[in-house]
């Protein structure tokens, strides 16, 4: 056989790396000089010009999609005078923070497509989020859809195959309403908006799977690079967990057939999103391809018909077949692979990113069987080659070779390069500027807010229904229009089990604004908020699982590394704090574009947390509006003067101030002690305070419910030091929740939180009323607030559809 | 043998809803080139338009368009001719919005396998387009631009904008 270079050698061995870097931005390879030196140094050694395809292999693999360097690579931090060296960053927080907890619960940690976690004896929860952001700045609509399909993939790929049960979507965007210009080719928020909306919808509409979690934020930072994260749980049998690929095992590739669409992706995610896109980098999903997929993987999966699994993403074949086969060696040959266009070259056909296609380790001997199984729902496979124990990656078109690849070289072999960091905490935590307003005005505008506002008009066009598992629904109240924190789901559609309870909740937290102002505390946040919302409706706080999803602007800039850094050690902490372990993630970085004047405008460090725990009884969940007049109202935890991003300070055009800062410690017990008085059924509504504080979270209880409340501020377990009213209204000190108890169990409520009570700091701080009014009693014994409900909720839905009427 | 039977190579079908319903995607579809300053447009109506490469006679065409793509019920159909209607030039204008040849066409994919399933000839391809019907006063190069910015992504979309019958 030929060596590959025949098949299209690149002259790579003696160019310099001026001439390499032309030759990467033409072909949008996003290697850098130490990459490329180090190709140039492997190939030196075995004496031969690389192929085209090898280097697309080479850089798909190394590609920051696929190997997350930024993550993985030493960085050298400068914060302030001292220096210090992180080894590997995902390693030292992530990883980390996992190990310390030492769940066993936690079944499959960051090595699978998805994390899986143990879901009562039998089986187990596999829980994925990632981001689909460039595509979608480029194409709304085909973004976000192929986004969905790509994380359904994610959970389908792993283990041997989980069933999914529940799709999340978190987005982030600029204002619908933005006015001011925009440069040439990008779209206008609100068209993204639609176009991302109706991807989500479609796709997971399609496939009948429910979406019920999710949130959007808006900010005009975004408005050039939107962030789209889709996420996928899915139930899958615990022995079903485990795979592994054997010699011999042949390659089988399932589904969609592979076409010129979708090239470069995975290296697209390396570089800044400019003018000269590539096309192909963007799809149209294909649901029904993909369900078909799915039924035809799970039942094969039943039979035990295949050993290993995993979907083709952003690299294709090259990343699929890589990865299964990086412990034991792969030939693969591709004439064999179905095409939807017969000219496409080897490269291409090794490359190409289509959609809704899966690669299979199948042993000879069931090949026939698994033919049957997905013939049977019109779902095509191919043998494309086999694994073998060489230790190499061999590829072949039509007899001549393509890639021959040594495995370790790939896998191991990307040059790690020290980052620069640096890290300066804000000269002042002092808020200054901005008008004072009154109250009652603040919260109006609060309520309309676009980041607080029902986003019912998103909600309603997803089925979150379907499989008929929906316990606790995104819009909750007495009108089923209310904000709920977290939805619960009870899968017996997949587990087939009508006489176990045991529901699952999975819950968001993303707060860009903190981030601002402190990366770390804006991590604490996070993993509080999704806590605290898992609690809010009957999740076991102590089981938790999280996700974290960074977005960032280029980590070429230290100031902007430097608070990646500081992000993710708020995380360690934070998983560590409430003994919560990260089980898989994801990054997306170069999240910045030229503006109209061509200055860059990089987004704000943004981190999601996306929390998943399991209900202990379904049955038990709770929503979040009042249930009736005359109950006593319960905050749980302390209010502290933290108003540094808050809604208050937007509002107020302030800026500065102290960043929320929780404490872990004191609010998993308030936590535990809560979902413990819920479990006993004393609780009959919790509902988290988030942006907007106090008087926000109490309106969207009371709208929700069309009942009033009377809340004295002077009852709140509270910092000493705050005198002002407005404060202990807006706060958005972390860790707490509203509840409303049954009068007759306040005694047994507060016995829950037992010596805890005091460190939870349970103060009763007022009771629920028939009449639909917010009234608040300040500090100094005058009403602050007295808000008709009806009013508060009319403008809380009126935001959203006015700007995308 | 008569000539007419020969088959042609392109077919047009165009399916849309009756003109007693009302048309919720056309009256969005409306909405989002108002704010686009089109403000003389007083209507749309969204038409499906399938193309069908392929060994297929006129009757099959018929019956692919009877029976498989169009509700009885709610829609009507027509085998358009593939050359472009003789204009009227006033106030009515006609988008119609195809995903590039690059793209894959997911329901032109499922269209064709179920023509197939009918018992018919396979075509070769079939892509799908949506068609905007549009009424009152436009000029063409601004009613492109706003289509541009709402109906159809340049990116993936070829989008063709002509003067057109009601």
């Amino acid at each position: 056989m030929t060596a590959p270079a025949a098949a299209g050698a690149l002259n790579v061995l003696a160019k310099s790396p001026k001439e390499l870097r032309a030759l990467g931005d033409a072909r949008h390879l996003s290697l850098n000089d130490a990459e490329w030196a180090a190709i140039q140094t492997h190939f030196k050694s075995i004496k031969r010009e690389p192929s085209l395809a090898e280097i697309e292999t080479i850089a798909q693999t190394w590609s920051e999609h696929c190997k997350h360097k930024t993550f993985t690579s030493p960085i050298r931090l400068t914060e302030g005078k001292k220096t210090r060296t992180i080894k590997n960053l995902f390693e030292e927080t992530i990883v980390a923070a996992t190990a310390a907890v030492k769940k066993p619960w936690c079944l499959s940690v960051f090595e699978d497509n998805a994390g899986i976690v143990a879901f009562g004896k039998k089986w187990a929860l596999a829980f994925k989020a990632e981001t689909h952001n460039h595509p979608s700045a480029l194409e709304p609509y085909g973004g976000a859809e192929t986004g969905v399909g790509g994380v359904i993939r994610d959970v389908l790929g792993c283990g041997l195959g989980a069933k999914p049960v529940l799709n999340t979507d978190v987005f982030c965007f600029g204002t619908p309403g933005y006015a001011g210009a925009l440069p040439e080719g990008a779209h206008h928020p609100s068209r993204t908006l639609r176009g991302v909306v109706a991807g989500v919808r479609d796709y997971g509409n399609r496939m009948g799977i429910p979406t019920a979690a999710g949130g959007i934020w808006f900010d005009d930072d975004y408005r050039l690079n939107p962030l789209v994260f889709v996420g996928t749980v899915g139930l899958i049998p615990q022995s079903a967990v485990k795979k592994e690929v054997k010699p011999g095992d042949l390659i089988v590739a399932v589904g969609g057939r592979t076409g010129r669409d979708g090239l470069h992706g995975a290296t697209f995610s390396s570089a800044n999103l400019g003018a000269d896109a590539p096309s192909s980098a963007v799809q149209i999903g294909h649901a029904i391809n993909e369900k078909r997929v799915l039924d035809a993987l799970l039942r094969a999966r039943d039979k035990g018909l295949y050993r290993s699994v995993t979907d083709c993403g952003a690299g294709g074949f090259s990343s699929a077949v890589g990865e299964l086969g990086a412990k034991c060696g792969a030939d693969v040959r591709l004439e064999a692979a179905p095409l939807k266009v017969s000219d496409l070259t080897g490269w291409e056909i090794w490359l190409s990113e289509s959609q809704e296609r899966m690669v299979l380790a199948v042993p000879p001997k069931n090949l026939k069987a698994l033919e049957a199984v997905f013939s049977a729902e019109g779902c095509e496979t191919a043998v494309i080659g086999e694994f073998t124990n060489t230790g190499r990656l061999v590829v072949t078109h039509k007899g001549e070779s393509v890639v021959d690849l040594d495995m370790k070289f790939l896998h191991k072999g990307l040059p790690r390069v020290e980052r620069e960091a640096t890290w300066s905490a804000p000269a002042t935590s002092k808020a200054s500027g901005g008008v004072e307003k009154k109250a009652p005005l603040v919260l109006r505008e609060m309520i309309a807010h676009l980041n607080v506002c029902s986003r019912e008009w998103v909600i309603r066009q997803y089925d979150h229904e379907v499989q008929g598992g929906t316990v606790i629904k995104p819009l909750q109240g007495v009108r089923h229009d209310g904000p709920g924190d977290a939805c619960v789901i009870w899968p017996h559609a997949a587990t087939g089990d009508m006489t176990d309870f045991t529901g699952f909740s999975v819950a968001h937290g993303l707060n860009p604004d903190y981030g601002r102002l402190d990366p770390y505390y804006m991590a604490l946040a996070c993993v509080d908020e999704a806590l605290r919302n898992l609690t809010c409706v009957g999740a076991d706080p102590s089981r938790a699982a999280l996700l974290d999803n960074f977005c960032w602007a280029s980590p070429a800039d230290p100031r902007q590394l430097g608070a990646l850094v500081r992000a993710a050690e708020g995380c360690r902490d934070a998983g560590k704090g409430y003994s919560a372990p990260f089980i898989s993630g994801k990054d997306s970085l170069y999240n910045q574009s030229k503006d109209e004047k061509g200055k860059e405008l990089p987004i704000p460090g943004t981190l999601l947390i996306s929390a998943i725990a399991p209900v202990p009884d379904a049955r038990k969940s709770i929503t979040m509006d009042f249930k009736g007049p005359g109950n006593p109202l319960y905050v749980i935890g302390r209010t502290n003067d933290e108003l540094g991003g808050s809604l208050y300070h937007r509002i107020l055009g302030r800026v500065g101030g102290e960043v929320p800062k929780a404490n872990p410690a004191c609010a998993i017990e308030g936590f535990k002690s809560l979902h413990a008085a819920i479990l006993k059924g004393l609780v009959l509504s919790a509902h988290d305070l988030s942006e907007g504080g106090l008087a926000v979270c109490a309106a969207e209880m009371g709208f929700s419910g069309e009942f009033g409340a009377r809340l004295d501020l002077d009852e709140l377990a509270r910092d000493p030091r705050i005198y002002s009213n407005e404060t202990l209204l807006f706060s958005e000190s972390p860790s707490r929740i509203l509840v409303e108890v049954k009068p007759e169990s306040e005694s047994a409520f507060l016995r829950h939180f037992g010596k805890g009570a005091k460190a939870a700091a349970v103060r009763r701080v007022g009771q629920t009323t028939a009449n639909p009014i917010l009234k608040v009693v300040g500090l100094d014994g005058a009403t602050v607030l007295e808000e008709p409900l009806r009013e508060l909720k009319e403008a809380w839905q009126r935001t959203l559809p006015a700007v995308l009427k | 043998m008569s000539v007419r039977a020969m088959p042609i190579a392109t077919h047009l079908i165009e399916v849309r809803l009756r003109p007693e319903f009302a048309d919720a995607e056309g009256a969005a579809a409306l909405a989002l080139l108002l704010a686009q300053s089109q403000p003389s447009l007083r209507d749309a109506r969204v038409s499906r338009v399938y193309r069908i490469n392929g060994p297929i006679t006129a009757n099959q065409v018929q019956q692919v368009a009877k029976d498989l793509l169009c509700d009885p019920v709610t829609q009507e159909h027509r085998v358009v001719a593939p050359t472009s209607p003789p204009l009227n030039g006033m106030n009515f204008w006609r988008v119609e919005v195809w995903l590039k040849p690059s793209v894959t066409d997911p329901v032109g994919e499922t269209v064709r396998d179920a023509i197939a399933d009918m018992g018919l000839p396979r075509p070769d391809s079939v892509r799908c387009a949506l068609v905007y019907r549009l009424s009152g006063r436009a000029n063409k190069a601004s009613l492109e631009k706003a289509v541009a910015r709402t109906l159809a992504n340049p990116l993936i979309h070829d989008a063709v904008v002509s003067e057109a019958h009601p």
